[in-house]
């Protein structure tokens, strides 16, 4: 792994044990830094924001 | 007052849908019909308590989280091991990076969050894709999103390790973001 640049695959699970625990300074650092340049991972990031908000939304009215 | 009648045939309209999430949660019918059965009977016998804050579907399932809690906690003596699903799930994330770490494949853009939320079917398809998880896997994500449970109180519950359980939330959203991408937004 390279030390300063964190490839998608690590800030992917930043991105999702974000979600789960506070991540320290040099992860959240890590992570934000990489957002700013990779479309990829902050579509990832917008997606799982999605994916939280359908959860919390549980049920919906389909008891037709 | 609120017409008791009427209450009980809108919690009986209620009752599969119901059971279908706690079904999600617990893996298990009887269980699952019985967590619904002591929510709604619950409702039922204090029917004021649903003083209008909240929808009444809303409210319900606050009581049938509470509920599921409950059950969860009863059976941990009872919990079997289950099988490690750990390494073909892993495979099924390695595939989606290549060697140097970046993604294969750029992921599809979602569109508006808000108009998604809005669609029954997208819930509908999102409960399809929770099916297919493996059972351990759904069971910590569904304490994590649907009961909401902090990651501590999952892995008390579990007997798991805090980094098992980020490992199982990290298979969980790779998955259901998989299946959505194919399923829904794929369409």
């Amino acid at each position: 792994m390279d030390k300063l640049k964190p490839t998608c695959r690590e800030v992917h699970r930043l991105v999702s044990e974000g979600m789960d625990r506070d991540l320290s300074l040099v992860e959240r650092t890590r992570m934000r830094l990489h957002l700013v340049v990779c479309d990829a991972c902050t579509r990832f990031s917008g997606q799982m924001d999605l994916l939280r908000k359908a959860m919390r939304g549980f049920p919906t009215d389909d008891t037709k | 007052m609120s017409a008791p009648d009427t209450l009980h045939s809108q919690l009986e309209a209620m009752r599969p849908m119901l059971v279908r999430f706690a079904q999600l949660q617990l893996r298990n019918q009887a269980l699952a019909e019985d967590a619904v059965q002591d929510a709604l009977l619950a409702v039922l016998e204090h029917p004021d308590r649903f003083a209008g804050a909240s929808t009444l579907r809303t409210y319900v399932t606050g009581v049938l989280k509470y509920k599921i809690i409950d059950v969860l906690r009863a059976a941990t003596r009872e919990r079997q091991l289950e099988p490690d699903e750990g390494q073909t799930e892993d495979e099924a994330i390695d595939s989606l990076f290549a060697a140097d770490g970046h993604t294969n494949e750029m992921p599809r853009e979602w569109g508006r969050p808000d108009a998604t939320l809005q669609q029954k079917d997208f819930f509908r398809i999102l409960e399809a894709c929770l099916e297919k998880l493996p059972a351990k896997t759904a069971r910590v994500f569904m304490m994590r999103e649907w009961l909401e449970l902090e990651t501590e109180e999952i892995c008390k519950e579990l007997a798991i390790s805090s980094s098992n359980a980020w490992v199982l939330l990290y298979r969980a959203r790779m998955r259901l973001r998989e299946c959505l991408d194919l399923n829904w937004f794929g369409k």
